[in-house]
């Protein structure tokens, strides 16, 4: 199939139909359509830009899906991909978002809602556990992890807030690093002289 | 104005959450305290929603609080907004490819940004539960969390069983 805009749009828009359950299922979505049954780039770039996506703020399945677009047909490439896979989501809430507060008047609903207000919880659980285990490595990153779970759930700071605070330690951490391995270099040319 | 506010809120949102999947909740419960276009109640039933119907849960989230507060423009502002950082931050750095994946501050940075969103996940979690559960939900929640212990399975798989024993416990007059 011809990388057009048209085409680009129609194969993200109908990733965003499937995506269902949330972003997760992204990546095997893509494979099957943009590697298998267009061939449009291979698995190894589509992995790739799924670690990418991760390292750009926001949803993951919009930077994924617009790093592909980018790719395939530069700016415009990236415009007709996220435009493809965010219009089925868009259009499905627009469609039940005016029913939504009738529903869940109904007291069958309500019950639902209760049980799977728990089952989202369990959700939640569940991906902190698994961030938990691939970004809690050492003294350092158990230390972010504390204060930001601290002043976020004692103290309402809000999240942007200590975003913002973990991005400026981030660069303050490579900083040091840079200026203690200039001292090294220093004392190791004093020894030489 | 409120299309202004909704263009801040979602646009901070789309350019400050990290860590994908539910980086964006922690964000949108602060909007549901401080802005009240939506309560945490709603914002949950909304999460139950959007997994399903189509789409990321921050896209999902973002069109609804718009629809609520300003109608279908709202809607489209709010969506756009959380959108649009994406959009400026992939096209920068689809340029710079190769700078962007091998400098040392980025790697730093997201090496920090990784503890930070789970940190504020988990302040979500622990919210959630002490807010919402009664004793009960504690029992579904023990049930669930056996389950995931046995075999890990998709999302829809615990929001089924949830969904269930909410009707069940409906039935018998439970809730409330």
């Amino acid at each position: 199939m011809e990388k057009t805009f048209y085409n680009i749009f129609k194969t993200f828009f109908k990733v965003g139909t499937l995506l269902l359950g949330g972003g997760y299922v992204i990546l095997p979505l893509l494979q099957s359509e943009l590697v298998d049954k267009r061939d449009w780039i291979d698995n190894e770039e589509l992995c790739e830009y799924y670690a990418l996506g991760q390292s750009v703020p926001g949803v993951i399945a919009v930077n994924m899906s617009a790093f592909v677009g980018y790719k395939l047909m530069g700016f415009w490439g990236a415009v007709a991909a996220m435009l493809g896979i965010v219009a089925p989501s868009f259009l499905a809430i627009v469609i039940i978002a005016k029913m939504l507060d009738e529903i869940v008047g109904l007291k069958f609903i309500q019950s639902i809602f209760w049980g799977v207000g728990i089952g989202v919880l369990m959700l939640i659980f569940l991906a902190v556990k698994e961030m938990w285990m691939k970004s809690i490595v050492d003294k350092y990153t158990s230390w972010v992890f504390f204060f930001v779970f601290i002043l976020s759930a004692c103290c309402k700071v809000s999240p942007g807030i200590l975003i913002v605070a973990a991005i400026f330690l981030g660069i303050f951490r490579e900083s040091k690093r840079r200026v203690e391995a200039a001292k090294v270099a220093e004392i190791s040319e004093d020894d030489e002289s | 104005m409120i299309l202004a506010q909704l263009f801040f809120e979602f646009f901070h949102i789309g350019l400050l959450s990290f860590g994908g999947g539910y980086a964006t909740l922690p964000f949108l419960y602060h909007i549901a305290e401080f802005r009240h276009w939506y309560t945490a109640k709603q914002l949950t039933d909304m999460i139950a929603v959007s997994s399903i119907t189509p789409g990321p849960i921050g896209i999902n989230v973002a069109t609804f609080a718009g629809f609520k507060t300003a109608g279908i423009v709202g809607s489209l502002v709010a969506t756009a907004s959380i959108v649009l950082p994406s959009f400026i931050l992939v096209l920068i750095i689809s340029r710079l490819l190769e700078q962007f994946k091998h400098n040392k501050y980025v790697r730093s940075i997201i090496y920090t940004l990784k503890p930070a969103g789970c940190g504020l996940l988990a302040a979500v979690g622990v919210d959630m539960f002490v807010n919402n559960t009664n004793v009960l939900g504690m029992f579904l929640l023990v049930v669930l969390f056996v389950l995931s212990l046995i075999e890990k399975r998709d999302p829809l798989f615990y929001l089924g069983v949830s969904a269930v024993a909410g009707i069940i416990a409906g039935l018998f007059g439970w809730i409330n």
